[in-house]
């Protein structure tokens, strides 16, 4: 066989494949800006901005990503986009990778925040290098930033969305107690489905959403809600492969139903997910079993965290009951701000007045906010 | 009796323990599973084998089944096909993205319609079966292993699938929203079984469509000329080249009926999760795969039967939903899956090793 004939074919395939990227405006390849049409500045900056994404798979993580490739064209900086598909590893050869090419600025979204190890690795490497470095959505101890001044952080307080959630699930309660607790026993059973083991982000939404939805109830002389499941110790079904997924809601929101439903006088009566996916994969099954059908009575409250559009389109529809907007638009502006300070040469947190900044480091919270019909 | 006929006897009753053991070890899992059904129904939670609860358990099998049973032909021809789980992924968007309601905020193309339902799933099929046979014809062709081609496939998919979902309005959101049509298709039902208390559980729709799936799929692997082949093409490609089999049209073909099926896959799960994102259909091939070999689906190839499929995905299914009810940490449910796939597959080569 004619060994010239895989390797055309390869060839083919990847010359298909650049001709795609070409005509792809979406942003994912090297966006080498135009010549200074867009740039406010007029003229084209000698930056070059390596973005790292822990997951391009995440949806809010891709309107996060929409975003920021629009500030940065705005910018009229040059910007490659990089995808750690939740791989540490493969994220930290891609960050050393872009110092040796000459990346000047550096802003990533690290894979594993359980530790701070990683992310002090990649500032320890940008700091050998000069270069400056914006850490961003996913959060870790603050001694990372302090470790290095050319260095930042922008998200949100992850305690926040949960002690949102929390807030609002128990006000939702107290003000409709007789109609969610369905087989009247005085008290509300719940589901929470928690999207990876070990993340602060999630560790945090599935402590205080149902803790806070307690002192709430508490406060208003409601007894504690209770999981659906006494045996359960950890009060929460989590997502085995770590992927915030609304399959594994799903599946497990059928699994539920199959043995908690109105026939057995046991059916959950609130469901809680870390993330809309998760909830509107939750409301999928709920559907199937004749529950949270739009304009039906029969719904069981269903609360998530982003507010994706299909979220709120669902909350509009009552068939969902809230969300917390975790708002990907203004954390890209955020960034784009602290970009624009390094492409003029000021210190990388001038112009952050009106954020919200961390006291002990820099680190700026982007604000969530909760969404109810 | 003579010393000749005792040594017969115990022969005899040697023999008889033999093809008892056999019997045993070679129907090992289905005992297993047996008991281990009857140890959770009656020692930890007596609502396993409710109604509802049976309904579930038919309802997550007759999802993963469509999948399983394409990746059956790719596995019968001593190969694998590790692009399933993206296709599935793909064709889900696709789908999804193809039947949002009209005057949703989050609808991706907003200037088509709802399409027809029947139309869609004309369309990921047709990808599915494209996609498939894009990996049949490397296959065939180069020879290449399947392990390699649908490697390639598999991270080629991903790409689309990244792409997919920042197309029009949807910016890389999860794809949801859907147009009853569609959902009523898949989730509703015909049929509720009475669950006492005058309630029902509804049958959702899909398992019907399963169902059906794999009578055609029966019906394609012992009825017709093409399963022939591809049952002689996986037990001896030689053998089945110089009796006339067209290893090359029936490669392509297996690889491509496998493709439509996960296109069905995508289109059914695009429904039943009813949020879909670029990671919708991750690692779906592993399960396949795995309740492949569990049902008798031999690696050796050209082995492999439809019920046996049925009997894995069910199988995988039972772990899932059985370990849950029976309140077994949610950490240990990979050590079970991966006991039995060893197990399965242990018993499996045994029967060949103890022929040889």
């Amino acid at each position: 066989m004619n060994k010239k004939i895989p390797a055309l074919a390869l060839a083919l395939t990847m010359t298909a494949s650049l001709a795609a990227c070409g005509g792809n405006n979406g942003g994912t390849a090297s966006t080498p800006a135009p010549a200074g049409s867009t740039a406010p500045a007029g003229q084209q900056s000698d930056l070059k901005v390596g973005v790292f994404y822990y997951n391009f798979a995440d949806a809010y993580i891709s309107t996060v990503r929409s975003a920021m490739d629009a500030q940065l064209d705005g910018l009229g900086v040059t910007y490659q986009n990089f995808d750690a598909q939740t791989n540490q590893g493969e994220q930290t050869n891609q960050v050393n990778t872009a110092i040796t090419d000459g990346y000047n600025l550096l802003i990533v979204n690290v894979v594993e925040n359980a530790s701070p190890d990683a992310a002090q690795n990649m500032a320890d490497a940008a700091k050998a290098a000069g270069i400056p470095i914006i850490f961003f959505n996913r959060d870790f101890d603050a001694s990372v930033i302090q470790s290095y001044d050319q260095s930042a952080f922008v998200g949100t307080d992850p305690a926040e969305a949960g002690h949102m959630q929390g807030q609002a699930i128990g006000e939702y309660l107290v003000e409709n107690y007789d109609a969610v607790d369905l087989n009247g026993d005085g008290k509300i059973s719940y589901v929470m489905f928690k999207g990876q083991e070990g993340n602060p982000e999630a560790e945090m939404r599935t402590q205080y959403g149902v803790e806070d939805a307690n002192t709430v109830l508490e406060a208003a002389g409601k007894p504690d809600l209770e999981f659906y499941d006494a045996q359960n110790e950890k009060k929460y079904l989590v997502d085995q492969t770590g992927a915030w997924s609304s399959q594994a809601a799903t599946d497990y929101m059928n699994t539920i139903l199959g043995q908690y439903n109105d026939g057995n006088n046991n059916m959950v009566e609130l469901v809680i997910a870390n993330n809309d996916g998760m909830a509107e994969g939750a409301i999928s099954a709920l559907q199937q079993a004749g529950y949270n059908q739009p304009g039906s009575d029969k719904v069981i409250p269903v609360y998530g965290v982003d507010a994706m559009a299909s979220a709120v389109e669902k909350i509009d529809e009552g068939i969902m009951a809230g969300t917390v907007k975790q708002d990907g638009e203004a954390m890209a502006a955020t960034i784009a701000t602290l970009v624009q300070n390094v492409k003029d040469g000021a210190a990388l947190m001038d112009n952050t007045d009106q954020y919200v900044v961390d006291s002990d480091a820099a680190k700026i919270r982007v604000p969530y906010a909760m969404y109810t019909k | 009796m003579s010393n000749e006929s005792k040594e017969l006897a115990a022969n005899a009753k040697r023999f008889d323990r033999k093809t008892l053991g056999d019997k045993l070890m070679n129907n090992a899992l289905y005992i297993l599973m047996i008991l281990a059904v009857i140890y959770i129904q009656f020692f930890c939670n007596s609502n396993f084998l409710a109604p509802a609860s049976l309904v579930n358990i038919l309802s997550q099998t007759a999802a993963y089944l469509p999948a399983a049973l394409g990746i059956a032909g790719c596995i019968v021809l001593t190969g694998t096909d590790l692009s399933a789980g993206r296709c599935v992924g793909l064709t889900a968007c696709i789908s999804a993205s193809l039947l949002q309601k009209v005057g949703s905020a989050s609808k991706m193309w907003t200037n088509i319609g709802t399409l027809p339902v029947p139309v869609v799933i004309l369309i990921v099929v047709l990808i599915g079966a494209l996609v498939g046979a894009f990996n049949g014809f490397f296959v065939a062709k180069f020879k290449l292993h399947p392990f390699i081609v649908t490697l390639g496939t598999q991270l080629i998919l991903y790409t689309c699938l990244l792409l997919y979902v920042q197309q029009g309005n949807n910016g890389g959101m999860a794809i949801s929203s859907l147009d009853p049509s569609y959902t009523d298709f898949i989730k509703g039902s015909f049929v509720s079984v009475p669950t006492g208390n005058g309630t029902s559980t509804p049958i959702p729709n899909f398992v019907w469509f399963a169902i059906l799936l794999t009578a055609l799929m029966w019906f394609i692997w012992n009825k017709t000329t093409f399963g022939k082949n591809m049952f002689a093409l996986g037990s001896n490609e030689e053998a089945a080249r110089v009796s006339g089999v067209n290893v090359f049209a029936t490669t392509i073909m297996v690889f491509a009926l496998a493709g439509a099926m996960y296109g069905w896959t995508g289109f059914v799960e695009g429904a039943r999760i009813g949020s879909n994102t670029a990671n919708t259909g991750f690692n779906y091939e592993l399960d396949a795969i795995a309740a492949c070999v569990i049902g008798g689906v031999s690696f050796v190839g050209g082995i492999g039967k439809i019920r046996g499929i049925v009997i894995g995905v069910l199988l995988l299914r039972l772990i899932f939903v059985g370990l849950n009810m029976a309140h077994v940490s949610q950490d240990l449910i990979y050590l079970v899956k991966g006991g039995i796939i060893l197990f399965a597959c242990a018993l499996d080569m045994r029967k060949y090793l103890v022929k040889k």
